[in-house]
């Protein structure tokens, strides 16, 4: 008698079918899910990879948004700057018609009304706030910074803060978020308020106004320097932009590389498999139908 | 001397024995589809040869009973390998349990959580003082740590669930063991060759690879036909006919229940079977899963509570806790740390989202800068080392403020007012200032509090904690994707050793069916040959009978 040969057939082609099917779920699992990585054990390292590059894109859509929160606060408060800037610009144009000596008092005496005009103004503009909060009032947003204070000889009072707040805009990057309003408009030697005050009375009085341009002239020229940080600061804002969206695609494309599923590929094996299945069934089926005993009569 | 009669005798033991092998191949193509039936072969000797004189006659065929062919070498490889698919199994089935807590991929596990709760810190930095901001910390942090609580919850309840495994595999151990107790006493009684030894054999085989499929088992076999079985590492399980039934007794510190033969503790001593899957999960790794979760949970805690209280709330309050604090059941273990990880403060203005940098303000009074104060009230303000005691002559706020400023400059301190309330605003860098007043300024200025004016330096530092090694040298982050790769390992290891596990297991069934599985085409052909050999039988009988019938006509 020769080698006998397993009788248990179906035993084995069971086995087959099984694995058959298995792969059959997996490329259907790969192609409705669209990831190649469905549970942690399909691929340890890449979920390992996928945390972390989640971290990641999750930290980049934060600053994303920092820096569009930013950015409004930023452009509102240059923009105040701007008219800050345009208004002192008038009041020395002012000053020059006040030190003209075809002037007389009631003539400088309605000038001096423009420039507590322009004074009101600026105190508007100090007192800017973006969605709520103050813009120039140090950290104490919440705080209108500057009044309005007879005691105090510019007639306004800065009752804010000299705190600056910083934002992250990126890994260990941070951008300052504001300058105080102490510093902008009552530094020592470039107070604007001090100033128009000063050219107000020297107007009305009919003296030093030359001086007094002087000091308008030299808080025109300060808050001028103090405004380019805000424009560095938005440019630096939008570098940042830039480079964040460039790291959310790559972050992105990352993911995919590590989870996602190439859809050809799982398309492909999924018709493989399907051909074996079709292929194991058909011989399955062709199996045990017939032994020794059918032929015996 | 021959005669008709001893042939006629002959010929009917011929009939006999080929019954006997008819009855065997009806019995093997009956039992063509029983599990663990190995096939019977009859046993046809020849008889012994009849002498007489010098001359020997054969005296036909004798039925000896019959034989099962079975490789007993064969069953214990395909019992081992049985052991070992079945530990991979029950622990890979656990194990896809604990991963589902974790599958990352499909948006399931601690991910989005913990990337929103330090997202929050980020989100406050940029509106330090806006409260429904501050309000969504709070949520963040409670959405945290009700996930930590949930996976730690889960985690528990899969133990559970594999303890009650555990006892009820020991029970099928048990009732397998008397069965094959009871078999060996049986068996003992039996001749080897008779049709019910055979049929107990297989009983015998079937009932040690079921218990294989339970625990890791060592066969010897005992001269009468019986089974010595015990655990791989000598836990005694058959002996003749006795069973060594094992008992579960829980733990008190566990709550799991600790297995035991014969009065002393076995539970580490399984190496197979699904009993052994069952305890290497249980015991060995969801408690690192859970002891990892517990540190990641309590290095959070720690980091984020710790640099709180280095920060200042909303009313310039020193910080308080975030999170309740981790308790330690014993110096050194953070176990419970995850789930019972909780928010400690519900006031959104606790939140210590400024760092240093502290102002100190009164309240409760009216000032401008023009408000008469008493000569002789002074503040003494300190920071940093450096001290600086207001004159005693001032009697405006106004000369108050300039006297404070004018000293204070150098060091980043100054003074103003904020709403009819004098401020002082330390140095960014300087640490904590105190204020002290004197004078009058003691009753005058007795709500002298210390304020943060929306400064958001510690809501920073809060943030980063994401990217500081805080949990056992590591960020968050990467602490836990290590934790879930670990998972996502022991799963994908065990899932491909059982793969392999399997294909032998497979090819090992098949060279048992090889061997011992029942062939109709061959018991077919077998039937024809017995069939034809009894028809042979009879004819003679047939012609031992007409021969005495023409003898008995003769007389």
């Amino acid at each position: 008698m020769g080698i006998r040969i397993n009788p248990d057939l179906p035993a084995d082609m069971l086995a087959g079918l099984a694995e058959d099917r298995q792969q059959e779920d997996q490329a259907i699992q790969e192609l409705s899910t669209g990831l190649k990585v469905n549970q942690p054990s399909d691929n340890p390292a890449a979920v390992a990879g996928y945390i972390v590059n989640s971290a990641q894109a999750s930290a980049v859509n934060t600053y994303l948004s920092n820096i569009s929160t930013l950015q409004g606060s930023m452009q509102e408060a240059d923009s105040s700057l701007n008219s800050v800037v345009t208004a002192l610009s008038q009041a020395i144009s002012l000053a020059v018609e006040g030190a003209n000596s075809t002037m007389n008092a009631s003539d400088r005496a309605a000038l001096a009304q423009e420039v507590n005009g322009i004074q009101q103004q600026i105190l508007g503009y100090a007192n800017d706030s973006f969605q709520g909060n103050y813009l120039f009032a140090g950290t104490a947003v919440k705080t209108q910074p500057f009044v309005a204070d007879s005691s105090s000889s510019s007639g306004v009072s800065y009752v804010g803060n000299t705190g600056v707040n910083n934002v992250d805009i990126g890994d260990g990057q941070t951008v300052p978020t504001n300058l105080p309003g102490s510093q902008l408009f009552t530094a020592p030697g470039a107070d604007v308020f001090q100033a128009l005050a000063d050219l107000s009375t020297a107007l009305t009085s009919n003296t030093n106004i030359p001086a007094a341009e002087n000091e308008v002239q030299t808080a025109f020229n300060y808050i001028n320097s103090q405004r380019t940080f805000y424009g560095a600061t938005l440019s630096r804002l939008n570098t940042a932009t830039t480079f964040l969206n460039e790291e959310s695609v790559q972050l992105s494309q990352e993911e995919n590389n590590l989870v996602g599923a190439d859809m050809a590929t799982a398309a492909s094996q999924l018709t493989q498999a399907e051909t074996d299945l079709d292929a194991s069934l058909a011989a399955g089926g062709k199996i045990s139908q017939y032994s020794l005993l059918d032929y015996l009569t | 001397m021959a005669s008709l009669f001893g042939a006629l005798s002959i010929a009917v033991r011929s009939l006999y024995a080929q019954e006997g092998a008819l009855d065997t191949t009806a019995n093997n193509i009956s039992n063509a589809n029983t599990p663990g039936y190995s096939r019977e072969l009859p046993i046809l000797t020849e008889a012994p040869p009849l002498d007489t004189g010098q001359i020997s006659i054969g005296n036909g065929v004798e039925f000896d009973g019959v034989q099962s062919v079975r490789d007993n070498i064969l069953e214990l490889r395909i019992d081992q390998e049985t052991q070992q698919q079945n530990q991979l199994q029950s622990y890979v089935n656990s194990m896809n349990q604990v991963q589902s807590l974790f599958n990352e991929t499909q948006s399931a596990g601690l991910s989005d959580a913990l990337n929103n709760f330090f997202n929050s810190f980020q989100q406050l930095a940029d509106n330090p003082t806006d409260i429904p901001t501050r309000q969504g910390v709070i949520s963040a942090g409670q959405d945290l740590a009700a996930v930590f609580q949930q996976t730690g919850q889960q985690l528990s309840n899969i133990q559970q669930g594999i303890d009650q495994q555990v006892g009820q595999t020991v029970n099928e151990i048990n009732s397998d063991t008397t069965q094959l107790a009871t078999l060996n006493e049986q068996i003992s009684c039996l001749q080897d060759s008779s049709e019910q030894a055979g049929m107990l054999q297989d009983q015998q085989y079937t009932l040690l690879n079921n218990l294989s499929q339970l625990v890791d088992v060592a066969v010897t076999q005992t001269n009468n036909g019986g089974l010595t079985v015990t655990t791989s590492n000598g836990v005694p399980l058959v002996a003749g006919g006795q069973g060594f039934a094992l008992s579960t007794e829980t733990n008190p510190s566990t709550g799991f229940q600790d297995i035991f033969s014969q009065g002393s503790d076995v539970t580490s001593s399984f190496t197979g079977g699904q009993l052994a899957g069952l305890l290497q999960a249980r015991d060995q790794s969801i408690p690192s899963v859970l002891s990892n979760l517990d540190n990641l949970a309590a290095g959070i805690i720690n980091a984020v509570n710790a640099q709180s209280q280095q920060g200042y709330d909303l009313n310039g309050a020193q910080g308080v806790d975030f999170f309740q604090p981790v308790v330690q059941p014993t110096p050194g273990s953070n176990a419970g740390a995850a789930s019972h990880m909780a928010v400690a403060i519900t006031d959104p203005s606790l939140i210590a989202a400024s760092s240093s940098l502290i102002g100190y303000g009164t309240t409760g009074l009216s000032l401008t800068a023009g408000t008469t104060i008493t000569a002789g009230d002074t503040l003494t303000i300190s920071q940093n080392g450096n001290t600086h005691t207001t004159a005693n002559t001032l009697t405006t706020v106004g000369a108050l403020m300039s006297d404070i400023n004018t000293w204070g400059q150098q060091y980043g301190i100054s003074a103003y007012l904020v709403g009819g309330n004098l401020q002082i605003q330390g140095s960014a860098a300087g640490g904590t200032m105190t204020v002290t007043p004197g004078g009058n300024f003691t009753t005058d200025v007795g709500a002298l509090t210390p304020g943060t004016q929306g400064d958001n330096g510690n809501a920073l530092a809060l943030a980063n904690l994401q990217n500081q090694a805080v949990v056992n040298g590591e960020t968050p982050t990467d602490f836990y994707s290590g934790l879930v790769s670990t998972v996502g390992n022991d799963v994908e290891t065990a899932t491909d050793e059982q793969e392999s596990v399997g294909l032998v297991l497979t090819q090992l069934k098949n060279q048992r069916s090889d061997t011992s599985g029942v062939s109709l085409d061959e018991e077919a052909a077998n039937l024809i040959q017995y069939q034809r050999a009894y028809e042979a039988a009879a004819e003679v009988v047939a012609a031992i009978n007409e021969l005495t019938n023409d003898v008995l006509q003769e007389v």
